[in-house]
Order: structure tokens, then sequence, then C-alpha cells
């Protein structure tokens, strides 16, 4: 395709953006995250991650090839399903599961509905719930960071039973919980990356956690530390800035975008709240991702617009 | 153009299967597939109904007035449907139990007030026996294979007969609803797969 | 006019035979039907009080059992002489009701305790129908209240199923309430 002269019409705008390079500043936002995981969690974490990158960029490889498409796993972006499904993973996982999570997520969730920016759902997410769904067992046991690794519940679980961490390891990570999902302040530091590079909006995560925070503060009646808590702890952080932004399965327009970022943080808290679940992240993402047609219907703007 | 009674019975095997072709009787197609032996009866179940509601239909056909059409077959389908629920329930109590509440729902199934619709109205009672044997084995066989295929990898077992033994962890999802959309979707997308490639 | 009135009376000619048809169906399978509820409830009360040879059933009313979980109970005689007491409850579950069928010996044991009907999810819930869980109830003693917990550290208390936390809870409770009224009975 590239040795081709493409033919269109204006306007011909141009960018630095291309698919890899926006694909390799996600990867590069993810390291500090992952290294501390690794550190944290030890060779499970690094297994789990290794299995499930190389089977998402496997999978793309061998279904790209049977449908007769050109092979695009160089643009990165199964590299980024597969990190991110592992980072929502417990370390301690057999090795099938993420290699299932993995050819899930790129075969049925991406290239069944037409691959690249065709993915109705998160594809990292969409294989989480299925894991979860699959095998509840092994996809909530979880194990203490550092070396012993004894199975322990996470911070939202314990918070039930009131016998929570610090506040401090559980912004910095140094707590139980699924391998991308425990430290909130590299994952932070991820985030302001991306906005540096112009690859997320503010957007999204600033509603999606705003909302979540106020409703949290407000029902919690009005106690700060509870709602910090719950901020840094579970996959709040990863979610808001890394999941609910992915283009393809979010609006298009700022209005829908904060309509759907207003839609995460509340499915979110009520599932948190009163639900049977500690965690609620992936399912409130998941469920604005089917809303996002309906929303951008609503929210596009008239292509002849009238005066304001 | 007619068709010969063979063809008749064989239409609805596979060339207008109700499940992968018609896309009817969908409610217990993915509610009761959970495992084998479920399919196999709701389909065998389905069958019999399917079978006499055609041949009372098609006897009647004369009788029954055009518009009143629809409210006779369905008091017909029902009468049925009950008769052979109280036998269930008698004679084969743990199918009874299995199937559940989709045993009354078998009078909904779009399959059966179709073909009362679409042949035994308009058809002779032997040309009619057929056609509902045919849709409804096709219908049951399509369910007997979903229900394997569920069964297979959300229990590791078919038709009760555990297969891979205690190592072996199924995919719970399999016999969930989300599991009987996909599995159903799967099934079809290799059925439409297979048939392209033959024309 | 008169075309309606025809539809009308083909109609009702058709609905008359239906439910001949119904009537006489009925007729016919009452019985066997009756048979085969009455044998699901005695099984499910031998294999909880499998030394008993007959069950007498209590009317809960006029003993003093207001629980209104409490869906059946029965004296379990052996040889003539009352043993214990079997009862039916259904406390409520992860999807809805449990029946949780419950046999108690006159010496305040635990004789047994089976799951019925539920709608609790296979592979989680659902997994209170086999013996590793419903086992653990066996000649537990009906003096102190039944725990669940992850580990089941003492003899009052049963090990939870993982990841079903709410269907454990909800199965004990049956038992406790089971216990209660086999109190308010031997009193």
């Amino acid at each position: 395709m590239e040795s081709k002269l493409i033919v269109s019409s204006s306007p011909h705008i141009r960018s630095n953006q291309t698919v890899k390079s926006i694909m390799r500043d996600v990867v590069i936002a993810l390291v500090p995250a992952t290294l501390y995981s690794v550190y944290i969690f030890r060779v499970n974490a690094l297994i789990t991650i290794l299995l499930a990158i190389i089977t998402a960029v496997a999978t793309e490889a061998v279904i790209q090839k049977i449908r007769k498409k050109p092979i695009t796993i160089s643009d990165w972006s199964a590299v980024i399903t597969g990190l991110l499904l592992a980072f929502n993973l417990p370390a301690s996982v057999p090795w099938w599961i993420p290699v299932i999570g993995a050819i899930f997520a790129i075969a049925i969730v991406k290239h069944a509905f037409g691959g690249l920016g065709q993915n109705f759902m998160n594809p990292a997410l969409a294989a989480r719930a299925f894991l979860v769904a699959s095998w509840p067992v092994e996809m909530t046991s979880w194990i203490t960071p550092g070396v012993d690794a004894v199975s322990a519940a996470t911070p939202l679980t314990l918070w039930g039973d009131k016998m929570q961490p610090s506040i401090m390891d559980a912004f910095l990570g140094n707590v139980s919980g699924c391998i991308g999902e425990t430290s909130a302040l590299l994952l932070i530091i991820g985030g302001i990356y991306l906005l540096y590079r112009g690859v997320i909006k503010i957007t999204i995560p600033a509603m999606y956690i705003g909302t979540f925070a106020v409703l949290t503060f407000a029902f919690s009646g009005f106690d700060f530390v509870f709602t910090f808590y719950s901020l840094v702890s579970g996959g709040l952080m990863l979610g808001a800035i890394y999941m609910a932004t992915d283009y393809v399965s979010s609006p298009v327009n700022t209005k829908g975008q904060l309509i759907f970022a207003f839609g995460c943080g509340l499915i979110t808290f009520v599932i948190r709240t009163y639900g049977g679940m500690a965690e609620g992240v992936s399912f409130s993402i998941l469920l604005m991702n089917v809303a996002t047609p309906i929303i951008e219907r609503y929210t596009t703007p008239k292509i002849f617009g009238g005066a304001k | 153009m007619s068709k010969t009674k063979l063809q008749i019975f064989t239409n609805g095997l596979y060339k207008e299967n109700a499940t992968f072709y018609q896309l009817l009787g969908m409610c217990p197609t993915l509610a009761v597939t959970t495992s084998a032996i479920n399919g196999l009866g709701m389909g065998l179940a389905t069958t019999a109904v399917l079978v006499l509601a055609n041949m009372a239909i098609s006897l009647l056909r004369n009788f029954i007035p055009n518009k009143i059409r629809i409210p006779s077959f369905i008091v017909v389908i029902a009468t049925f449907v009950t008769i052979i629920g109280m036998v269930m329930e008698g004679y084969l109590p743990a199918l009874y139990s299995a199937l559940g509440l989709f045993i009354p729902l078998i009078v909904v199934n779009c399959i059966i007030l179709g073909r009362a619709e679409a042949f035994a109205y308009s058809n002779n009672v032997i040309d009619s026996f057929l056609d509902g044997l045919g849709m409804g084995l096709g219908f049951a066989l399509s369910l007997t294979i979903l229900g394997s295929v569920r069964e297979i990898l959300g229990a590791g077992s078919i038709f009760g007969f555990s297969l891979f033994g205690a190592s072996f962890k199924p995919v719970l999802m399999m016999i969930l609803p989300p599991g009987a959309f996909l599995a159903l979707g799967i099934l079809m997308a290799i059925n439409n797969n297979y048939k392209s490639r033959k024309a | 006019m008169k075309e309606i009135i025809t539809l009308g009376l083909k109609l009702l000619l058709i609905s008359l035979i239906a439910a001949l048809a119904l009537g006489y169906a009925n007729d016919a399978t009452k019985d066997k039907i009756f048979e085969q509820r009455e044998m699901a409830n005695k099984e499910a009360r031998i294999a909880v009080m499998p030394d008993a040879d007959g069950f007498e059933g209590i009317d809960l009313d006029q003993n003093g059992i207001t629980d209104d979980i409490i869906l059946e109970g029965y004296t379990a005689i052996k040889s003539g002489s009352q043993i214990g007491y079997v009862f039916k409850v259904a406390p409520k579950g992860y999807g809805g009701a449990v029946e949780v069928i419950v046999g108690i010996s006159n010496d305040g044991k635990l004789t047994g305790v089976r799951i019925g009907n539920m709608n609790e999810t296979p592979g989680l819930g659902a997994k209170s129908k086999e013996v590793e869980f419903y086992g653990q109830y066996e000649g537990m003693s009906t003096d102190n209240e039944i725990g669940v917990s992850k580990s089941a550290s003492s003899d009052t208390e049963i090990k939870a199923i993982s990841g079903a936390t709410i269907t454990s809870k909800a199965v004990t409770k049956g038992v406790n309430h089971a216990i209660d009224a086999f109190k308010g009975l031997s009193k």
C-alpha cells in the first residue's frame, strides 16, 4: 500500500501522529506501572504480561494471515491490548488465563467485528469480563506484594472488613490487586505523559474520576479519607485513564465524551456501593461502550448548523 | 415447483433449518441448551407438538376460516403443548424439571406457528406431517449440537459423561446466557462460511 | 353480521373440542403427576433422615411456627415412634429462593441437609448441591447457631463455597431457621 499514490480530496491535514506512534506512546506511558508491577509481584506478573502480549500479537498475525489481509502487528495495537489485559489480571493466574483472554480479545472482540478501529467494546476489558464470568475463582485470587506470594484480598474487599492498608501504600501501589491497577501514582504519571503527547484529552478521565469522586464523597457522609481511598484502589485510575479513553469505543466529540464519562463514573459508583462486587470499573466502561452509538447519535453536531 | 415427499422432509433438516437459516425459536434455543440432553429433550418435545399441530391444522384447513386462523392455530397448539406437558410431568419427571417453564413456552415457539401458517394451512395431511417432522428434527439437531458445544466447553462433559477429568477448568460462561449467544453466533458463522464457499 | 356469528361459532367449536381433549388428558395423567410430586418430596425427606420409615406433616401455624421462610414441617417416624423432624426452608439466595431440606433428630443433631430447587449460578452457588458442601452440616449440633466462614475453624462453622458467599450464607440461614423451629417444637 505504501508504494501507491493516494488521491483524496481536501482538506489535507498533516500530523506527526500515526497509529504506530500513538500506540508507542501508550506503551511508554505504561512502562513505569509495568516495571513496578514486576517489582512487587515478581515472576508471576512478568510471565502473565509476556504471555498476554505474545499471544495477542500471535493471534492477530494468524487471523490476518487466514483472512488474507495485510499483517499489521507492527502497529503495536495488539501489544497494547495484551498489556492492558495483563494489567487487569491478578498476578497469580494460571498461564492459560492470559492466553485464552488474549485470543478472545483479539480474535473475537477486535477482528470478528472488523479489526482496528471497529471494535465496539474495549477488547482488553471485554476479554476480562469473559474471563471473570468463566473462571471466577481464578480471577479473584490475589497475592500480596513482595516475595511471599500468599493469597490476599485487595484493598476494596478489605475495606468491607475494616482492615485496610495505609493510604500511602494504596497510592503508591504497595497493596494487593490486579497487575497494573495497584499504583495510582505511576498510572497518573503515565496519564500526564499521554496528555502532554496529545494522545488523550483530559475530558474523559477528569469527568469519570470527578463524577465518581463527587458521588462517593456525598454518599459516604462526606468522608474525605474514604473518598481518596476509593479513588486510588481498584482499577479506577487504570480504567479512567487508559481504558475509557480508547478512541474507537468512546464517543467522538466532547459533549458525547462528557456524557460517556459521567455514565462510567455513575455506574462504577453504583456497582461498588450497592452491588455484590468490590470492583465496578470494567463493567461500567463496557456498559458505556455499548451505549456509545446512541450517545453519538444524540450529540452529533448538525452539518449545516444555524447561527448560535 | 412442488417438492417430493422426501424433499419436504429434508427441507427442515438443513436447507431451511429453523435455527441456522430461519432464526426461529431463538428463546428456547438459547435458554435450554445448557447441556446436550436438555437440547435434545426440548427439540423432541417441540417436534412432537409440531407434528401433531401440523397434522391437526392440515385436517382442519377447510374448516378454519381465514379470518380467525391465528387464534385457531394458537388454541390447537396450546392444547397439544399442555397435553404433552402433562404427559412429561407424569412419565418423564427428570426432563420435565430440567426444561422447566420452557415447556409451556413451546406454544409461542415461532417455528410451530410459522409452519402452521406457511405450510399446514395450505397442504395435505401427509405433507404437513413430513414438514413438521423435518422441521422439528432439524430443530432438535441444532439444539443438540449447540447444547453439546456448550456442555463440552462449559462443564467438560457430554450427555453427562465427563470427558476431561478433574483438572479441566470448564469455561463457566458457556453454560450461562452470554455463552449461549457466543456459541450460537460462532456456529452460525462457521455454517455461513461453509455455505458461501460451496456457492 | 352473519359472518361474525359463523366465525364465533367455529372458534367456539374448536375451543370446545380442545377443552374436552385437555380435560380427558388431565384426568388420565393427574394421578401419575401427583405420584411423581410425592415421590420427589419423599426422596428428599428420606435423604436427610435415612433412619425414618415414614413422615407426618405438621400444621405449622397450629404449632406456633410463623417463620415465613419455613415452607413445610414433618415429624419423622421410625417403627411407630417419632425420631425427629424434617423441615423444608426457602431462604433467599443469590438468584431467588433456595429450597433447603433439613433433618434434625430428637437429640438435637442435624441428620442431613439437602438442596432442592434453586436458581443459583452454575459453578458457584449451584455447587451447594454437591455433597462436599451440604455434607458439612451432617452431624452438627443444634445447640448453637451455625456460622459460615472461609475456613470453618470451629465446630459450629461450615466452610463457604469459594466465590459463592451469598449462597453459602443463605443455606446456613435456612438451616438455622429450621433449628429454631425445632427448638420451638421440642420445648
